[in-house]
């Protein structure tokens, strides 16, 4: 997970409180800082701001009053004939005008409503009666039953709904109970598909292998753990596969194969229509216009849920305007002027702030982040998950996305350009060229249907003016600086054919295909292996002094940092809290986050000594405490801590330091 | 390649076999004696209820018909009609027929990637902004009107108000193009509505998704353009969930044929079923859904292929 999607939840902190809680697992620290509301309970708050999901709500509710107590509310009883002319318009008496026998078409629409709403949630609730147990048996016990069951499911859901339908009225007889049985077999796999996948999903989840191992009965674990959690995007699908049963009911019955024809039901009234349409269409609007309405009204309601639940795709913010692939940058007016880089910094990063549009308003995750990159230097931005250092080296090359983020204040001078004025052309330019970035995450971050030669070959083209052939020798070459063997096999990969650590080797030689000045390694090798993430590091530290380039690497560890940077930024809660050189930080931190940060890195601190971590975690950049940020975790706080922010003040020796008892701790370094 | 195809073919023979099964049984859900109830009931005569029962082999075991049956339906030999034994076979029939219900179904496939594509793309590029916001309240509505109720309005707009479409019927492609074309129109927009809505709402999230992905980050860092990224190495990756939804939406198409034929009074399957419905001529009904599953089982085959065509992951595992 990057520090983006951090923004909501800290990574470590388990997503669902409740989950945990219900294992039974000791997370207490986790859960007391960031107890939040039940998430069915900020689900239903977030539905009830999704005015159209409200409105489909209040019409379905009114609908199903109307339908269960139609007698009371109909003007007529639905077959009563001749209460107005045949076909008369609407009148006091028969407000959505008459049918061909004079009946009231507005009695027949209540009446109709009880048919298909009635038969719609039969449909759905027979469905479900047969998919649960399948999804939950299938999901649960895997292999052979799982692969029988998926089978069957398969069958079934070539059948096409309609057909399968009619052919089940013609044996079994006409009648809406047959009607509504056949429709409901069809809509079996679709529910159990998705029971099974959910089933899966949860089932590896660490809280159900603990019950598990706990000897908790796998019947109970199925009903108490999985269900509550299948529950989720079943609602969804219920209310999604209501439009579809109501649809399907119509048909059938418009066919004149569902309600016999003499019952009002939506779907006969508008067969009984079709023979005075061109005369007549109201007597085809008025049940189709009810037809629309309520399917349209469950797939709305269906949709609002699966927002509100956060099952969908994230909603467009029309707040910020944003391209793709460009970081929008809103400053203030009368923002002093940017000073150049001074001579020895190739990038100098001054006042940097990112804020983050979410749900519950702005949250500002990099907070005036100010540092500086000499050529050639390796620095090291350190801080936990949710610090701000992704966002912060994603915001140098404007990768940020807009929306949900935008860049609301600082500059970014690359030697003497403001990167944070470029438009895209120029942006492009920079990008690749001067300055290049290797993501943490090297499963995800190549493009998984063009072969590794495609995209170094397409990357090399980007800058330099080659042929094609040319750029393929090129990429070899880049392939053997970065110690991939066989290099030329390797061009006709995909990437899920290499493992991670060589992923990573081609992400870092498709940075560096056109040697840029300044390389950006944001975690490279947190995804890996022990093992790997060593010799990539070596990779790192050997190209960087050949290709003379300033990289800087950004990490949670401070034992890589003691390892390969000259100088170290500490990043807490979207602000710097400390700068030093490594040497001088590590041996006497002037925060008592760095110290805490120290303590916890094994190969930093005493073999002998008791590995501690730090209590509690990063707090939500939603809900920031007051004074400094570190305060409610830190051992040393005093009641000044909290009263108001803290600034970065200068220390000795080039250092800076964000705390007030700066002077009077005198906190443990490494030895 | 050729083992995905091979593994994917053989993985069809159960399913085949189930819905073969249940095609059979189906004359198992006549209540009562199946033969008496088939040949009209109480009313019928002795020798028509003898004649019917032959024509069914119900005076055979189950287990001796069933093999008779697959045997039969294997070599596509669905025998004759119970009401017209005279006639053409069922399989003549259906030869006529499938290249007409799939015309339709074809034309609104056609109309529904036309529409549904470009909008999915144009509202998935953007979302949240002005033409994204018109997409998702069309869709919407696209989803939630039946096809039949569409089918309705464009007679009376297209063909009873102004002549520009023939309001039923169907004519040979063989005959006459154009008067094909125009027979076949209606429908197609009738039906495709749905689909393109569907289409365009699948494309819209497979492209957000992709332009959410860490892969176009990568793109975007080395200085790739935001054209190519989108044309090139978002596209491919957003087409591969896409085109499992064409397959899925040209199998809706197929049996929503069946209610837009009544509407346009074109002779396709879906007539030719509703016409043995009301006997219920058991031959016919048992043929045509088993063509029409068999269709979607081969449409499923087709979508899974193009998948690993698409899907170099799925290509080696």
């Amino acid at each position: 997970m990057s520090d983006i999607s951090g923004t909501r939840f800290p990574d470590d902190v388990p997503r669902d409180p409740m989950l945990v809680e219900d294992a039974g697992l000791a997370y207490d620290e986790a859960i007391v800082a960031t107890r939040t509301p039940s998430p069915y309970r900020r689900a239903l708050q977030r539905l009830r701001r999704d005015k159209p999901a409200v409105a489909a709500l209040a019409f379905l509710v009114l609908l199903m009053l109307a339908a269960v107590f139609a007698p009371l509310v109909v003007p007529h009883r639905p077959d009563d004939i001749g209460i107005a002319e045949p076909f008369s318009t609407s009148s006091f008496q028969t407000p959505f005008g008459a049918d061909n026998l004079g009946r009231d078409v507005f009695s027949r629409i209540i009446y109709g409503a009880r048919v298909s709403l009635s038969s719609g949630f039969e449909i759905v609730f027979l469905a479900l009666l047969a998919a649960v147990p399948i999804g939950l048996l299938a999901g649960f016990r895997g292999g052979r039953t799982d692969n029988l069951l998926m089978r069957l499911m398969d069958a079934l859901a070539s059948f096409p709904p309609l057909v399968l339908a009619l052919a089940v009225v013609a044996f079994l007889g006409p009648g809406l109970q047959n009607a509504v049985l056949a429709i409901a077999i069809v809509v079996i796999p679709g529910f159990a598909r998705l029971i099974r996948a959910q089933t899966l999903a949860v089932r590896q989840e660490t809280f159900i292998e603990a019950s598990r191992a706990m000897g908790t009965k796998p019947g109970r674990i199925r009903r108490k753990r999985i269900l509550p959690n299948v529950a989720s995007p079943l609602i969804v699908a219920v209310s999604l596969a209501m439009g579809a049963a109501l649809l399907a009911e119509a048909g059938l019955s418009m066919l004149g194969y569902g309600v016999s024809p003499s019952k009002p039901s939506w779907g006969s009234m508008i067969q009984a229509g079709r023979g005075h349409i061109y005369e007549h269409p109201w007597q085809v609007f008025v049940p189709s216009l009810a037809l629309v309405f309520t399917i349209l009204a469950f797939n709305i309601l269906g949709d609002g849920v699966r927002d509100a639940l956060g099952l969908g795709l994230p909603k467009g913010n029309q707040k910020i305007k944003g391209r793709l692939g460009l970081t929008t940058v809103t400053r203030p007016e009368g923002q002093p002027e940017p000073s150049p880089a001074t001579e020895d910094a190739l990038l100098r990063v001054s006042d940097l702030s990112v804020e983050f549009l979410t749900d519950a308003g702005p949250a500002t995750v990099v907070d005036k982040v100010s540092f500086e990159v000499a050529p050639g230097e390796m620095l090291g931005i350190v801080g936990e998950s949710g610090s701000g250092k992704t966002v912060t080296s994603l915001a140098v090359m404007r990768l940020v996305p807009s929306p949900p983020g935008r860049i609301v204040s600082g500059s970014v001078m690359f030697e003497d350009q403001d990167l944070l004025t470029l438009s895209l052309g120029e942006m492009r330019k920079v990008r690749g060229d001067e300055i290049a970035m290797v993501f943490q995450d090297p499963m995800t971050s190549l493009n998984p249907v063009f072969t590794v030669g495609t995209q170094l070959v397409d990357t090399i083209r980007l800058h330099r003016k080659m042929s094609k052939r040319e750029a393929r020798t090129r990429a070899v070459e880049l392939l053997e600086m970065v110690d991939i063997p066989d290099p030329q096999a390797r061009l006709k990969d995909y990437p899920h054919q290499l493992s991670g650590g060589m992923r990573q080797r081609v992400l870092l030689a498709l940075a560096l295909s056109c040697e840029p000045r300044l390389l950006i390694a944001d975690e490279p090798t947190t995804a890996l292996d022990v093992t790997v993430q060593a010799q990539i590091l070596d990779l790192l530290r050997s190209l960087q002094s050949k290709l003379d380039m300033a990289v800087i690497l950004v990490t949670h560890d401070l034992g890589v940092i003691a390892d390969f940077c000259s100088r170290v930024v500490v990043m807490y809660a979207g602000q710097v809290v400390e700068e030093g050189s490594v040497e001088d930080l590590f041996a006497h931190p002037q925060h008592p986050y760095t110290e805490g940060l120290l303590a916890a890195t094994p190969q930093v601190a005493e073999h002998d000594e008791r590995l501690t971590s730090i209590p509690g975690v990063v707090p939500d950049p939603i809900a920031m405490p007051t004074g400094c940020r570190f305060h409610p975790r830190c051992p040393y706080a005093i009641p000044e801590c909290a009263s108001s922010p803290v600034e970065l003040r200068p220390a000795r020796e080039q250092r800076r330091a964000r705390c007030i008892r700066v002077d009077d701790l005198s906190l443990q370094g490494a030895r | 390649m050729l083992a995905l195809i091979a593994r994917r073919v053989a993985s069809l023979v159960p399913i085949l076999f189930i819905v073969s099964t249940v095609v059979f049984l189906l004359i198992e859900l006549v209540p009562g004696d199946a033969a008496t109830t088939v040949a009209g009931g109480a009313d019928a005569t002795p020798e028509r209820i003898a004649e019917v029962r032959k024509h069914l082999g119900l005076d055979r075991p189950l287990l001796e018909r069933y093999v008779d049956w697959l045997g039969d339906a294997v070599q596509l030999d669905f025998g004759t009609s119970l009401l017209n034994p005279d006639g053409p076979t069922i399989v003549e029939e259906l030869e006529v027929r499938i290249p007409i219900t799939f015309s339709i179904a074809i034309a609104g496939l056609f109309l529904s990637v036309l529409v549904g594509v470009p909008l999915g793309m144009l509202s998935g590029l953007r979302p949240g902004a002005a033409i994204d916001r018109a997409s998702v309240t069309a869709t919407s509505l696209g989803l939630a009107i039946p096809s039949f109720v569409v089918g309705l309005f464009l007679i009376t707009t297209f063909a009873l108000d102004r002549d520009w479409f023939p309001a039923r019927g169907y004519t040979e492609f063989g005959e006459d193009p154009w008067e094909w074309l125009r027979s076949i129109t209606l429908p197609a927009i009738a039906i495709g509505l749905f689909a393109a809505a569907a289409v365009a709402r699948q494309v819209r999230a497979a492209i957000i998704d992709a332009l959410q992905s860490n892969y176009v980050r990568t793109a975007l860092s080395v200085g790739t353009s935001t054209h190519k990224t989108v044309a090139k190495y978002a596209l491919k990756n957003a087409a591969i969930p896409a085109v499992t939804v064409l397959g899925l939406q040209l199998s809706g198409l197929l049996g929503g044929v069946v209610i837009i034929e009544q509407i346009f009074s074109i002779p396709g399957m879906g007539t030719y079923m509703l016409r043995a419905l009301s006997a219920p001529d058991v031959p016919v009904v048992q043929a045509v859904v088993f063509t029409f599953v068999v269709i979607n089982v081969l449409i499923n085959l087709v979508v899974d292929i193009s998948y690993g065509y698409l899907n170099p992951r799925v290509r080696v595992s």
